[in-house]
């Protein structure tokens, strides 16, 4: 069994994990389309949903 | 490590005699045994029976379930590269008697092994989806969603494996390094003849460190040697049965039948469902029948091949409601629509 202490920075990893995900996981598939299309789109052709 | 030539050589030997062992004193009787196992195996040539997931695919996809909405919605889909494939969408959903006003943005990358997908709804509730395949037989699988709420977000991880006539899933849902809580599924599907292929699922449930559940169900696909019908059954323990039944009627019209039944001891209940699909050459109409008394239907038209408009319409009978929704699709991109890979408008 894991000490307290390991558990407690385990859960810590877990939600530090949880909130980079929530906020990281919409603009890494941005960055991953835009640097990987062919042709390179434009960035305000991305974002805007009338250009 | 012997194992890997023997194997290897045994591929292209003729099924039917077991594999020469060279590597002699290595060869164990059970190895040889495995391999009289494997060449036997190969003879029959079985077909790989699909995933459990896909088990129901073709009845679904012809049902409605999956593509009914009600109220006014409007997709924005910008497609910025078709190969790799990366596309954003905008959603707007409003009016709808079961579900809030919203508005949704998606974001999908796929290239030949990776699959990324990702959306946000404007209350910033985040949902994903990671595909990773290792190999043709081999993908591993995430899904993700997240939400401030405490207690809404949800993980599952899982992997696929395609064999030559058989597939296997591993799935864990929210497992906790700490104490191994969770949902834990396996399943396991092997083709028994051409046609027949039977498999099982067990769910292991572990609440709390200290309680443990499993049930076990069974599945059943019989295909059809032209893949021109398929029926499958879902028997659960304690008296849950779901059947589907899919047939293809010519290149234009698929039907589909599911009935779904529980006959538990303080519930009996049981549903039926018919459901078709026609493709027609510039539209899909689906419509459907069930025995709640419900009948609906969805129209989808391509006026052009950037614009689509969708009618839909429900009437239940018994409780003598009705829901209707109108629905516009607009694919809007940099591209020329051969560079997306959409068919042309017909000539007039």
């Amino acid at each position: 069994m894991p000490s307290e202490e390991t558990k407690e920075r385990i859960i810590k990893t877990i939600d530090l994990g949880r909130t980079l995900l929530h906020y990281g996981w919409i603009p890494f598939i941005i960055y991953v389309g835009y640097t990987h299309s062919n042709p390179q789109p434009s960035l305000v052709k991305l974002i805007t949903p009338l250009a | 490590m012997a194992s890997a030539p023997v194997l290897a050589e045994a591929a292209d030997l003729p099924s039917t005699s077991p594999p020469p062992s060279q590597s002699g004193h290595l060869t164990s009787p059970w190895t040889s045994w495995y391999h009289r196992f494997a060449s036997w195996r190969r003879a029959l040539d079985l077909p790989n029976p699909g995933t459990v997931e896909n088990l129901q695919k073709e009845a679904k996809l012809t049902s409605l379930n999956n593509y009914f909405f009600d109220g006014a919605r409007a997709d924005i889909n910008k497609t910025l590269s078709a190969n790799p494939l990366f596309q954003v969408t905008h959603s707007f959903a409003l009016g709808s008697q079961s579900a809030p006003p919203s508005y949704n943005f998606g974001a999908v990358f796929g290239s030949n092994n990776v699959f990324l997908q990702g959306g946000i709804d404007h209350e910033g509730n985040v949902n994903g989806r990671f595909n990773q395949g290792w190999s043709a037989n081999n993908v591993s699988k995430v899904q993700a969603q997240l939400s401030e709420q405490k207690g809404h977000s949800m993980i599952q991880l899982e992997h696929d494996y395609m064999g030559q006539d058989y597939s296997f899933n591993v799935k864990a849902m929210n497992p906790s390094p700490l104490d191994l809580t969770g949902i834990y599924i396996g399943s396991y599907l092997q083709s028994v003849t051409k046609n027949l292929a039977l498999g099982v699922e067990t769910v292991f449930q572990r609440p709390t460190p200290d309680v443990m559940e499993s049930t076990t169900s069974y599945l059943a696909k019989y295909t059809d040697s032209d893949k021109n019908w398929i029926a499958t059954a879902h028997v659960q323990p304690g008296g849950i049965l779901q059947t589907t039944y899919w047939q293809k009627l010519s290149e234009k019209v698929e039907v589909a039948a599911d009935l779904q039944m529980v006959t538990l001891p303080q519930r009996r209940d049981a549903i039926a469902t018919l459901s078709a699909k026609w493709d027609l050459r510039m539209s899909t109409f689906r419509a459907q029948l069930d025995s709640k008394g419900k009948i609906a239907a969805v129209l989808e038209s391509r006026f052009a091949p950037t614009f689509a408009f969708l009618v839909s319409g429900e009437i239940d009978h018994f409780q003598n409601a009705a829901k209707v929704g109108v629905g516009v699709m607009v694919e809007s991109s940099p591209l020329t629509p051969e560079e997306m890979g959409l068919q042309a408008p017909p000539q007039l």
